[in-house]
C-alpha cells in the first residue's frame, strides 16, 4: 500500500452553522477562506467554542459547510456523497482525537488493523503493518492488550498508530494532548512530528498548549468562528 | 457481536436480549406446534388413505345415505375391474355386557364377505379371517330385497372394548339403538378385532362389527314401510384390481362406470381425496404461518426497538467507525450480524420450545390431543423455511438500525 499524496486542501467562504437548543442559529464557522499547502504543519488555537473542532471536521470530511466549499487539490469535497467522503476519509485522512476513540471491545492491533480492514488489506499484511506501526510509536509486545489495559499515553500512541495505518496524506489532531502529562505529551509530538516529516503528511493540530503551537510553521488562530491570525514561521 | 460496542448498562443490554429472543421464540414455537401437530394429523389421514384397501367410495349426504344398498353393491361388483363392493352403515348405539355394563358403542354393518378385501394391509391382520359373522354374503337374513331370513345375531367387538366391559368369545351381548335396553336384541361375541394404534376420535376404540342387515334392521334403516329409506348404507367402499389402482386412468375410468350406474351419489377416488386432504393441509399451513406471522411481526418490532436501543448506545462507537472512514456496508454488517444473532437465538429456542409444548402435549394432554400430538412431524424443510424467514424479517428489522446509524451525525456522535 503506497502512501496518498497530501492534497492542497482550500476553504472558499466555508460557513458552518449549527440549530442551537433554543432552535436559534449558531454560527461555528463564518465564510472562512483558508488554503493549506501540501505538507505543511498548522496549529489551530483559539478560546473555546470559537470553531476550531468545525474547521477541522470540515477539513476531515466529518463535517460539510452549510454554504461555500472545500476543496482537496481543487477538487470540491465538502458536497461529496456520504459514500465518496467515507472513502477519503479511509484512504486519505488520518484522525488523532484528544479523547483517544479507540474502540473498546477491540485489542490494540485490531485497532490498528481496523481501517486497514475496511480498505480490504489482507490479514497477513494487516498484521505485519499494525505490529510495525505499534512498534514505531514504541509499543512492542502490547499489541494484544485492550484499550482498558493501557495507560493514557499508550492509548493516545495506539491512536496515532491507526492514524497513520493507511498512510494518509492529511493527519488531523484535536488536542492530542489534552489528556496527557507533560512527558507523554513531548513523546507523542516527537512521534507526530516524525512520521509527518517522514511521510510528508499535511498536519493541522487543534491545541491549546503552546508547546504543541511552537512546533507548527503556520499558526492559525480563531475568534467567534473565524480565523484572525494566520501567522507563518516558527 | 465483537467490535459493535459495549452498552451502557451491560446488565440492561441482556435483558434486551433475553425479552427479543423471548418475543420471537414465543412467535415461531406457535407455528411449530401447529405446523408439526396439523401436519402429523394430515400425513395420518393421508397414509390411512393411501393404505386403504379400497381405492374409490360411494357416498350420499344426508341422513338416508345411500338407499338399495345390497343391489347397488351387487351391481358395482358386476362391473369390469371391481374386486369388492362392501357398503358399510356406521351408526352409534348402546350395548350392555353381561355383567350389565352399558356402554355406547360404534356400530359397523358390513358385508362379511366383502368387507374384508377392502381392507388395507395395515387394517386386515387386525381381523380373523374369514369373519366370523355367520352369512358372509348377508343375503340369508336379508333375501329377495326383504329382511324375512333368519338373523345370525353374531357379533365381533374391539379388543379395547372387550378389555374394558371384560368380554370374551361366547358372551351375550345386548344391542340397543338407544339407552332403552327393553328395545335391545341379544348377540353373541363371535370374535374379537384390534384397533390401529392412533385412531382419532372419541368412539373409534369402543367399536363392533355385525352383519349389515341386522344393523339395518335393529336402527330403523331397513325397508318396511314408506316412511324409511330400503336397505341404507353410509358409504360403499369399492376395491379395483391391483393394476387398476396402480393406473390413475383406468381407476378413472371405473370411477365414471360406478358414477354413471349412480348419477344421484358422489363418487369419488381415494387419490383425489388424498389431494384434497393434501390441499386444504397446505391451506391450513399456509393459515398457520399467517397467524404466527402476527407474532412474528410484534417480536421483530420489538428486535428492532432493541437494535435501535442499542445504536444510541453505541453511538460512539458507530461515529469513531465512521470518522475512521469505514464504509456504511461494514456497520450495516455489524448491525445485521447482531439482530440475526438474536434472531438466529430466537428461533432456536421457538423451534425448542415447539417440540418440548408438542412432547409434553403427547404425554399430559387431554386424550384427544394427546393422540394428535403423538402424531406431530417435524419437517426439517418447513422449520427451514420458518427459520430463513425469520431470518429474512430480522434483516428488515436491521435496516432501521442501520438507517439510525448511518444517519448519525459524526461530529455530534462523538462528543
Amino acid at each position: 500500500m503506497s502512501a496518498t499524496p497530501s492534497p492542497v486542501i482550500e476553504l472558499v467562504h466555508a460557513s458552518r452553522t449549527y440549530l442551537g437548543g433554543s432552535a436559534e442559529e449558531v454560527r461555528a464557522l463564518r465564510e472562512i477562506d483558508l488554503r493549506i499547502a501540501a505538507g505543511e504543519f498548522v496549529s489551530v488555537e483559539g478560546p473555546s467554542g470559537c470553531g476550531k473542532t468545525t474547521l477541522l471536521n470540515l477539513i476531515g470530511l466529518l463535517d460539510s459547510p452549510t454554504s461555500g466549499d472545500v476543496r482537496w487539490d481543487r477538487r470540491p469535497v465538502g458536497t461529496l456523497s456520504d459514500r465518496e467522503r467515507a472513502r477519503l476519509r479511509l484512504t486519505g485522512v488520518g484522525f488523532i482525537f484528544q479523547r483517544f476513540y479507540l474502540l473498546p471491545t477491540l485489542t490494540a492491533r485490531e485497532n490498528v488493523e481496523l481501517p486497514m480492514r475496511a480498505l480490504g488489506v489482507g490479514r497477513a499484511e494487516r498484521t505485519r503493518r499494525a505490529s510495525a506501526l505499534l512498534a514505531e510509536v514504541g509499543l512492542s509486545g502490547r499489541e494484544r492488550a485492550f484499550p482498558h489495559q493501557l495507560s493514557g499515553g499508550e492509548e493516545q500512541r495506539v491512536a496515532v498508530a491507526r492514524a497513520l495505518a493507511n498512510r494518509p496524506g492529511v493527519l488531523l489532531a484535536d488536542e492530542p494532548t489534552g489528556e496527557l502529562d507533560t512527558g507523554h505529551t513531548r513523546a507523542i509530538l516527537d512521534l507526530i512530528e516524525r512520521v509527518r516529516a517522514a511521510r510528508d503528511a499535511t498536519l493541522l493540530v487543534v491545541t491549546h498548549n503552546p508547546e504543541v503551537a511552537a512546533r507548527a510553521r503556520r499558526h492559525l488562530t480563531m475568534r467567534d468562528g473565524a480565523v484572525v491570525h494566520d501567522v507563518s514561521g516558527a | 457481536m465483537r467490535g459493535f460496542g459495549r452498552s451502557g448498562s451491560l446488565r440492561h443490554s441482556r435483558l434486551q436480549f433475553v425479552l427479543a429472543v423471548a418475543a420471537i421464540g414465543a412467535a415461531v414455537a406457535l407455528p411449530v406446534v401447529l405446523i408439526s401437530v396439523g401436519g402429523g394429523v394430515s400425513a395420518h389421514e393421508l397414509a390411512n388413505l393411501q393404505n386403504a384397501g379400497y381405492q374409490i367410495v360411494v357416498s350420499a349426504s344426508g341422513l338416508h345415505g345411500i338407499s338399495d344398498a345390497h343391489a347397488l353393491s351387487d351391481r358395482i361388483l358386476s362391473l369390469a375391474s371391481v374386486t369388492a363392493a362392501s357398503p358399510v352403515l356406521s351408526i352409534a348405539i348402546d350395548a350392555v355386557a353381561p355383567d350389565g355394563t352399558l356402554s355406547p358403542v360404534l356400530a359397523e354393518g358390513v358385508i362379511p364377505g366383502e368387507f374384508l378385501p377392502t381392507l388395507g394391509p395395515s387394517e386386515s391382520g387386525l381381523f380373523p379371517h374369514p369373519l366370523p359373522l355367520g352369512d358372509p354374503a348377508d343375503t340369508v337374513h336379508y333375501a329377495d330385497g326383504r329382511y324375512n331370513g333368519p338373523a345370525t345375531y353374531d357379533v365381533l367387538v374391539s379388543t379395547p372394548y372387550a378389555s374394558a366391559d371384560h368380554l370374551s368369545v361366547g358372551d351375550r351381548l345386548l344391542l340397543s339403538p338407544s339407552t332403552n335396553v327393553s328395545l335391545g336384541t341379544e348377540y353373541n361375541v363371535t370374535g374379537v378385532f384390534g384397533v390401529p394404534p392412533a385412531i382419532l376420535g372419541p368412539t373409534g376404540a369402543f367399536a363392533i362389527l355385525l352383519p349389515l342387515s341386522d344393523l339395518q334392521v335393529m336402527t330403523g334403516f331397513a325397508g318396511g314401510s314408506s316412511a324409511t329409506v330400503a336397505d341404507a348404507a353410509d358409504t360403499i367402499q369399492v376395491a379395483v384390481t391391483g393394476a387398476v389402482a396402480d393406473d390413475p386412468s383406468a381407476l378413472s375410468g371405473v370411477r365414471s362406470a360406478v358414477q354413471n350406474l349412480v348419477p344421484y351419489y358422489s363418487v369419488s377416488s381415494l387419490s383425489q381425496e388424498a389431494q384434497q386432504l393434501q390441499s386444504a393441509s397446505a391451506v391450513l399451513t399456509g393459515f398457520y404461518l399467517a397467524l404466527s406471522s402476527v407474532g412474528l411481526t410484534v417480536g421483530l418490532l420489538f428486535l428492532a426497538l432493541v437494535l435501535l436501543r442499542r445504536v444510541e448506545a453505541n453511538r460512539r462507537s458507530i461515529g469513531i467507525r465512521r470518522a475512521l472512514g469505514l464504509p456504511g456496508r461494514s456497520i450495516a454488517a455489524g448491525i445485521a450480524a447482531e439482530g440475526l444473532g438474536i434472531s438466529l437465538a430466537g428461533a432456536l429456542a421457538g423451534l425448542l420450545g415447539g417440540y418440548l409444548l408438542v412432547e409434553s402435549l403427547a404425554r399430559w394432554a387431554t386424550a384427544a390431543v394427546q393422540e394428535a400430538a403423538q402424531l406431530a412431524v417435524f419437517d426439517p424443510l418447513i422449520l427451514a423455511e420458518l427459520v430463513a424467514g425469520v431470518a429474512g424479517l430480522s434483516l428488515l428489522a436491521s435496516a432501521l438500525a442501520t438507517r439510525a446509524a448511518l444517519r448519525l451525525e459524526i461530529s455530534e456522535a462523538l462528543r
